[in-house]
């Protein structure tokens, strides 16, 4: 932290040395960029910097800046409109759309920061410029200082597409979302026609404290739960499945190895969706295993034990028992991975390892539980912390699995959950199949599952490579 | 108080469309029977002291204007339900628009986008729908309220309210404009039966159709845990699951007296094995097996019954359902569709004449012949029978207009759920439900 503080300083006294002691064109480039660089003969490279800082303040005069002054209030004129029966046409006023203002706002005030730190650096290189002319060093001219980017500079070359990349993909889009959560945005604040406008932390609150009259806090905490149940439960699961599988295949008594190898991975082949689809039809009310069920008379004896009420088992209706199913069925689509995975792992323990403890006199379970697990373990942890994530934001498996479950839960109901839902697809119900559109609580709801996840992973992750693990392993 | 500028602007807007045709063609207030719940979007200042819906009728002039003013190709889309008996039958009417206007150059797309989900699609950027829609009336309130709709203030081929039924006029209408234009008024629910095995007298009633369905071992069904369906039993019992005032919230009584009697009348009717609560299209699959031999559902799922039960098809009123001892008829949902124009189209003129001409008689029965649905339109639907029509036709008397708000769905469906599985406290289901039927938005 103290260092990031003296860093800042440095960088901002360097600007000041910089404007202070610059000469007459370093002074200039302070309002025209490209001074700097022309009054030192490189006229091209002035060129081109001024034509970006008059393309900059062109942009945020004429596109972005009335956005970013409407920012604060997201704007305040609506739309109305009058239709002339005469000519069948209608003229409209000049109306704001509230979420073109907090888009092009936050792009604006993104590229502003950019310019900022462009300009900053276009002084200080300015400066250094001054001073390699001043001990009579060699300047490069536009030519060089193309050569430069593909020789020295070259990994900047390579670098600046990606990092433009992630600003306009990945943060802008992140800053866009993170700013709904502040708003009221929802069906019935819907742009163009209607505005939407800031509301501060309500949203947050919304979704913590349990108010009258709102379920949202009781919902996600119920959510949230069997979302960490589920992570912990697929992952756990799936993994040592995983191993078993690889294990027994390996094992020296199994034939036709490859054979079943190749089975498994054709589990792999299949389209996860269509294999979700068709075992969740397959457990459904009315699908073919009860419908075997009832033909063996198993049904009808539930029913006597009184387990079941239903002419079903409603494995794919009921809270619980979905819950089991789900994490059951997930085995099966998930240990093939795992056990490829795996397989590649075990084939690679080192032999003297094993030797030397069958020597020993350990049995069988001994050198599992002593050997293999660790080494698997070991090699494995960083892509157990990557599943774990994954599962908690797996949208497929809950969603494609739980199409016809109804919820009982009147109070999950009202906040349009479900008993079986995950953050994620509690998310994608709130946008997507709600009427009410609230896409204030699932950018909160999205945020919440960030944090969630980078707090985990940071973690988990910091705690893996604390130390020298190479050797706490031997 | 936007709302309300609005709302004067539209008033003075359609103020001067009556003086300006006011001088050339005598303007019939047609009333309507307006037994719409009134609704108003927001501002409960706003009275409206007349519901009558009145639409003003354009001159030819207007259209000659808009000819005369129109240059280059006009670009129209039209969604319109993905079926392919649809999607033909309006190329085939698009085409016909076309030679109405030889002189205007046309490119007319059409999309295909199912009416029941046409509003989502359209609220993700109504700048970038369709320019002409068909949706379903339920979700009038909410493109209204989004400002998706062009009202339909003046029609210059037809007028829809002499031309189409009363209840497809109102199920178009809010706070007395007119917002789309009515294209079939069969979207309703009615029960669909094997009359090789099931009589006359065994449908009339579910504790008749459940007993004989026990005396041969068949099944009837419903889909109980969908609040679309279930809303016949309560509204049947003169129960009320409506819109409140600001057109957002509901109003919902169901756990009073009276809704616990019907409440425990499901519970009762469901705790046989016979009655299964079952979705569209495993009750297809079902009904193909033979185990199901009867079934509540809609004009859109009569051709895979005909492939189930053949000639033996049959289609009649909902049955009676018995409420501490006396029968009371169960009550439905009756749905219209709708042809809407999008407020923010490009060519507002000539959506509004495609709109007009897809709803025109020649048009409604044409898509009533080719889809099997019931038009809107009086004179085209008296040309067009069918014994789904004929049932949905009785039916309409105990039928009401879907207008709930978003927050019903979920709980009414885990109702019926709950109801359908059997519960020791019906009077605590209903509770919950109704408790998150009017959790306010």
């Amino acid at each position: 932290m103290k260092r990031f503080f003296k860093a800042l300083g440095k960088y901002f006294a360097d600007f000041g040395t910089a404007v202070s002691k610059g000469d007459i064109w370093v002074k200039l480039s302070l309002f025209i960029m490209g001074m700097g660089y022309i009054g030192r003969g490189q006229v091209i490279k002035g060129l081109l910097v001024t034509a970006l800082e008059a393309g900059f303040a062109l942009f945020t005069i004429k596109i972005s800046w009335p956005y970013i002054t409407k920012l604060s209030t997201l704007g305040t004129v609506q739309r109305e409109e009058v239709f002339d029966p005469l000519t069948m046409s209608k003229t409209v006023n000049d109306y704001d759309n509230s979420l073109l203002i907090l888009l092009m706002g936050v792009l604006g005030i993104v590229i502003i920061a950019a310019f900022i730190f462009i300009y900053i650096a276009n002084i200080k290189a300015a400066f250094r410029t001054m001073l390699l002319k001043k001990e009579g060093k060699h300047l490069n001219n536009f030519r060089e200082d193309l050569r430069e980017l593909v020789n020295d500079k070259f990994h900047i070359t390579l670098l600046s597409l990606p990092a433009l990349g992630v600003v306009f993909m990945c943060i802008l889009p992140i800053i866009f979302m993170v700013c709904i959560a502040f708003t009221n945005y929802d069906a019935a604040h819907q742009p163009p026609s209607q505005l939407f406008s800031w509301v501060g932390w309500k949203n947050f609150i919304t979704l913590f404290a349990n108010k009258q009259g709102s379920t949202f806090g009781y919902a996600f905490a119920k959510i949230l739960i069997w979302t960490l149940i589920w992570a912990a439960l697929a992952t756990v699961t799936t993994y040592i499945g995983g191993i078993l599988l690889a294990m027994l295949i390996n094992h020296q008594d199994t034939k036709l190895k490859k054979m079943w190898r190749t089975l498994f991975v054709i589990t792999i082949a299949i389209p996860q969706f269509v294999t979700l689809l068709l075992i969740s039809k397959m457990f459904g009310n009315y699908g073919i295993v009860n419908g075997i069920l009832q033909r063996m008379h198993i049904i009808s004896f539930l029913q006597n034990l009184g387990w079941i009420s239903t002419s079903y088992v409603p494995f794919m209706t009921s809270s619980g028992l979905t819950h089991v199913m789900i994490i059951l069925i997930n085995i099966w689509v998930g240990v093939p991975y795992q056990m490829l995975i795996a397989t590649g792992i075990l084939m690679n323990i080192p032999s003297d390892q094993l030797e030397s403890a069958r020597i020993d006199g350990a049995n069988k379970f001994q050198i599992f539980w002593k050997i293999t697990m660790p080494y698997m373990l070991f090699i494995t942890g960083p892509s157990l912390v990557t599943s774990f994530i994954g599962n908690i934001n797996n949208f497929n498996v809950i969603y494609l699995l739980t199409g016809d479950f109804v919820t009982s839960d009147g109070s999950l109901a009202a906040a349009n959950a479900k008993d079986v839902d995950l953050l994620i697809t509690w998310l994608f119900k709130i946008t997507s199949e709600s009427v009410t559109k609230q896409y204030y609580m699932a950018s909160v709801i999205g945020i919440i599952v960030f944090i969630i996840c980078a707090t985990l992973t940071l973690v988990t992750y910091s705690r893996m490579i604390k130390g020298d693990n190479e050797e706490v392993f031997q | 108080m936007k709302k309300k500028l609005v709302a004067v602007l539209m008033t003075a807007a359609m103020a001067a469309s009556l003086a300006a045709c006011g001088a050339k063609t005598e303007t019939p207030a047609q009333n309507t029977d307006n037994t719409v719940t009134e609704q108003t979007t927001g501002d409960k200042t706003e009275e409206q002291t007349g519901t009558d819906v009145v639409i003003n009728q354009g001159s030819d002039d207007a259209i000659a204007n808009l000819v005369a003013a129109t240059e280059g190709t006009v670009d129209l889309t039209l969604w319109c339900s993905e079926l392919e008996s649809y999607q033909n039958t309006m190329k085939e009417l698009a085409e016909e628009f076309k030679t109405t206007y030889p002189d205007v150059d046309f490119n007319i797309t059409i999309g295909a986008q199912s009416e029941s989900t046409c509003k989502d699609e359209i609220l993700k950027d109504v700048e970038a729908a369709a320019d002409v829609f068909v949706f379903a009336d339920d979700q009038l309130n909410e493109l209204v309220q989004a400002g998706a709709l062009q009202a339909v203030t003046t029609t210059y081929t037809f007028d829809p309210i002499v031309a189409n039924g009363a209840g497809a006029v109102n199920a178009a209408s809010l706070n007395g404009v007119c917002y789309a234009y009515p294209l079939t008024a069969s979207n309703g629910y009615f029960l669909i039966y094997d009359k090789s095995l099931l009589s006359e007298e065994d449908v009339s009633s579910w504790e008749n159709l459940v007993a004989a369905c026990e005396a041969q071992g068949k099944k009837c069904g419903m889909d109980f845990a969908n609040g679309w369906y279930l809303y016949g039993f309560f509204s049947g019992a003169g129960n009320v699951a409506t819109l409140a005032e600001d057109g957002v919230n509901n109003v919902c009584d169901w756990n009073n007296e009276s809704g616990l009697a019907v409440a425990q009348a499901v519970t009762n009717l469901c705790a046989s094995d016979a009655v299964i609560s079952i979705g569209d299209a495993d009750a297809r699959a079902q009904a193909k097996d033979g185990d199901l031999i009867a079934y509540v559902d809609g004009t859109w799922a009569i051709e895979d019954f005909t492939a189930a039960y053949g000639d033996n098809l049959a289609c009649v009123k909902l049955p009676t359902f018995n409420v501490n001892g006396a029968p009371v008829q169960q009550g439905s949902f009756a749905g219209y569709k709708l042809v809407g124009v999008n407020s923010y189209s490009d060519n507002i003129g000539w959506s509004m004449l495609l709109a007009e001409f897809i709803t025109n008689e020649a048009a409604q029965l044409k898509i009533g012949t080719n889809t099997q649905e019931g038009p809107a339109n009086i004179n085209a639907a008296s040309q067009i029978s069918s014994p789904a029509l004929s049932a949905l036709g009785a039916q309409s008397a105990y039928a009401d207009l879907q207008r709930v708000g978003g927050s019903y769905w979920t709980p009414a469906g885990t109702l019926g759920q709950t109801l359908y599985e059997g519960t020791d406290d019906v009077q605590k289901a209903l509770d919950d439900a109704v408790a998150g039927i009017l959790a306010p938005q």
